[in-house]
């Protein structure tokens, strides 16, 4: 599978991010950064998908392109 | 010598396009938004029944959401949007750094704009002036202004054309500047890992200086350096002319750049911070009117043998108001950097209105002469929907200004003058809430000044959906192609 | 010249170096001499760091954004000096972290507000100010009168203004909790919390539990008045 070196490196810092937001919201002191670190992590998440969708677009296109 | 035969065009690459869209539509967005909340706090000045009581939309909470969506989402937005379409263009080069960064870019600024705003009216500020969102945010954006960095830079460095285009000069000032502001402005330890709450490291009359340095070079950087680069590339493709003087945009860059950092300390005239760095910040202030009125001359010298263009096309109207508003704004700016002209301007609604007319006559209106312009060319239609809408938009929008900035300037030098005047006994002649008083009714013209300039910008964002989406926009087709198709 | 200029123009590496360069000038200039220069800071005799509940105040102070409408700077200018007390000294606000001088008045300047009102007075414009000065476009902040103060994390706190220069003892750190609550307690025993924080003021508290309130009004009371004008000793050297 080859996978271009930006979606490889972004897609490794959204892993970092998630897990950081996670770990944010878990210690939370306070309302804010509980939402921030759950919505950091949901941002990492769904970003995540979003660039593994886009990388299997791409080969199914160039598969039948 | 070229590598490129007589009369044969390399092909140009393939834009990415499609995060120039993404950013403006954020822009035209989150513009409304901004205008909007604006609209909401100038009415809570007027009445402060509309406070309704409750602490996440009360003045003090929703002013920085007002100003970071100004500054920051709507300004901000429309630079990544502009700066990666001309950066492209003029370099011809796609930009650097995949579909991934790019992306990351995007989706990572909104999300800085989206926490900052909630951070706000849930009752977390650091109460800078335009550096208010806590440490973990500011984290964050150091991250994707990084990585915007990166993709900038790198777009530059791989570029086909051998000379950096001004526009870009101008944005890569921005994207620096901003980054050093930034961090600079923002040394805080936070009372732990897991709380939103921090401590700057500076304090007093040392933090003080820090944040008008920052506070400035934000406008200075940000939203003049920035949009000088947006004008160096719309006015002149708008206009089909070339930049007026080679020979002034270097100068004019230069200085500029230089010569803004030093103003910071005319925020703080006759306060606690030692004279000799307030005269260093008036010297600097008035003498940076010079290469601030050499851009507006570069600017406006460009619509030479062009200016019937002004008759026709509206939106490069607002383009060449915008160099004429910010003109304006730096005449007002070093007049009010005097320190006797600043005993009485500060602390007063003057300040607001020379901001406004800053952000609302050079800040917005480049940026929709920008938008206009980009939209048809990026969405492929043959034209914007309604020139007249355009139109419609600009004179609403000026006349907005017009009683947003006059109503101010009342305003401000009212409470200036009430502030320090004295009864024939030689006391104090007005309290200070009489001075709130008498200014109610220039808050009530600004509240329609503000709304004015709320409505053109919904005008706008009618336009701009019907261009993308009307039928009687779509490009024709050229005619084989057409007799191609006919034949299939 | 300009032929030289073209060099920058075809390089990026170059127009960065020089840009950075550039705008690295103006800052340098202007804020380093702000640490070194040692009479910045006025020497001046009575500047204290804020106790446990002023500082708690003072952070809700701060993250309501007051200073968006109330300055805390009295410039040094006639009319000024007249109707709100002495010019602000840079000592008085040497352990304000952030700084909170302000650029609007849509209300009065607050630098010394410390004294001039009452406690009782604060509590019932702070709920309704236009009950106290119909005049008034202040927003109501009751909430805060019905929201109890967070008090476990006040040691961090401490810690935290301790790591960024305010010279909170060891002691002043273990007693924070204790001096919190007793200078919301006016039926309590303030000597120990005053022999840390002179002119600390006892707010009257709603007899229950510490409010956001209490802090904010406690530390309104003490704005402005650590130095003593009065003192012939105090001299207000030129920076």
């Amino acid at each position: 599978m080859d996978i271009e070196p930006s979606d490889f490196i972004v897609g490794l810092l959204m892993l970092v991010f998630g897990i950081v937001g996670l770990i944010l919201a878990s210690g939370a002191m306070d309302d804010e950064m509980y939402v921030f670190g759950l919505s950091l992590f949901g941002f990492a998440t769904v970003f995540e998908f979003g660039l593994l969708r886009r990388h299997f677009d791409k080969a199914e296109a160039r598969r039948h392109g | 010598m070229a590598d490129v035969g007589i009369g044969v065009l390399r092909p140009a690459p393939e834009y990415n396009e499609a995060i120039v869209k993404k950013f403006l539509i954020a822009s035209v967005f989150w513009g409304v938004v901004a205008f909007l909340v604006g609209v909401y706090i100038a009415t809570e000045l007027t009445w402060p029944s509309f406070n309704l009581g409750l602490s996440f939309i009360n003045f003090g909470r929703l002013r920085p959401v007002h100003t970071s969506a100004a500054i920051f989402a709507f300004g901000g937005c429309a630079l990544f949007a502009t700066s990666f379409h001309v950066v492209q263009r003029t370099c011809r080069a796609r930009l650097f750094g995949g579909e991934a960064l790019a992306n990351f870019v995007f989706w990572g600024y909104q999300f800085f704009i989206v926490m900052a705003a909630l951070s706000y009216v849930m009752g977390f500020s650091q109460s800078q002036e335009y550096a208010e969102p806590e440490w973990h945010i500011d984290l964050w954006l150091t991250v994707v202004w990084v990585c915007y960095a990166i993709i900038f830079i790198g777009t530059l460095m791989k570029r086909e054309e051998p000379h950096i285009y001004v526009a870009n000069w101008f944005y890569l000032a921005f994207i620096l500047t901003v980054a050093v502001l930034h961090i600079g402005n923002n040394i805080d330890i936070p009372i732990s890992v897991f709380s939103a709450k921090s401590y700057p490291v500076a304090a007093g009359v040392q933090n003080a200086m820090i944040q008008w340095w920052y506070g400035h070079n934000a406008v200075g950087f940000f939203l003049t350096a920035g949009f000088l680069g947006m004008m160096y590339y719309f006015i002149p493709k708008a206009a089909n002319r070339p930049v007026y003087s080679y020979r002034l945009s270097v100068v004019h860059f230069w200085s500029l750049i230089f010569l803004y950092i030093w103003a910071g300390p005319h925020h703080l005239h006759w306060t606690a911070l030692p004279d000799w760095t307030q005269t260093l910040g008036m010297a600097f202030s008035v003498m940076l009117w010079m290469p601030s009125w050499g851009g507006m001359i570069n600017g406006l010298m460009t619509l030479s043998g062009a200016w019937d263009k002004l008759r026709t096309d509206p939106s490069l109207r607002f383009s060449v108001t915008a160099v004429g508003f910010y003109g304006m704004s730096t005449f007002e700016g070093p007049v009010m950097s005097v320190r006797d002209v600043n005993a009485l301007s500060h602390y007063t609604d003057w300040t607001i209105g020379h901001v406004h007319s800053g952000a609302l006559g050079w800040v917005a209106f480049i940026s929709f002469g920008a938008i206009y312009y980009l939209v048809p060319v990026l969405w492929k239609r043959s034209s914007l929907y309604s020139t007249r809408l355009v139109a419609w938009h600009y004179w609403i929008a000026t006349l907005g200004i017009v009683f947003y900035i006059t109503s101010m300037w009342v305003a401000g030098i009212m409470e200036g003058l009430m502030w320090r005047a004295y009864d024939q006994f030689g006391f104090l002649q007005y309290s200070f809430a009489e001075s709130v008083v008498a200014v109610h009714p220039y808050f009530v013209i600004r509240l329609l000044g503000g709304l004015m300039f709320l409505s053109g910008a919904l005008l706008m964002v009618f336009n701009l959906i019907m261009t993308v989406r009307s039928s009687s926009t779509e490009r024709a087709i050229a005619p084989q192609l057409a007799a191609v198709a006919a034949g299939e | 010249m300009f032929i030289r200029h073209e060099l920058i123009e075809k390089n990026a590496f170059l127009l960065l170096i020089l840009t950075l360069l550039t705008v690295a000038i103006g800052g340098i200039v202007e804020v380093v001499p702000l640490f070194t220069i040692e009479t910045t800071v006025e020497h001046v005799k009575g500047v204290r760091p804020y106790s446990p509940l002023e500082q708690r105040g003072r952070d809700i102070y701060v993250r309501e954004g007051c200073y968006l409408c109330h300055s805390q700077q009295i410039r040094a200018l006639k009319d000024e000096v007249e109707r709100y007390g002495h010019f602000s000294l840079a000592a008085e606000s040497m352990y304000d972290h952030p700084f909170q001088w302000g650029s609007k008045r849509i209300g009065p300047d607050l630098a010394r507000v410390g004294g001039k009102y009452s406690s009782d007075w604060h509590y019932a414009h702070l709920k309704n100010a236009q009950g106290v000065v119909p005049e008034s476009l202040m927003p109501h902040y009751a909430f805060l009168a019905e929201t109890p103060l967070v008090t476990d994390d006040i040691q961090a706190r401490l810690r935290t203004l301790r790591t960024v220069g305010v010279p909170y003892s060891d002691e002043d750190v273990a007693d924070a909790a204790a001096d919190l609550r007793a200078q919301a307690d006016p039926n309590g025993d303030p000597s120990a919390l005053l022999k840390r924080y002179p002119k600390a003021v006892v707010v009257p508290g709603n007899g229950r539990e510490v409010t956001e309130m209490d802090a904010l009004v406690a530390y309104l009371q003490v704005l402005g008045t650590m130095v003593d004008f009065a003192d012939p000793t105090n001299e207000h050297l030129q920076q």
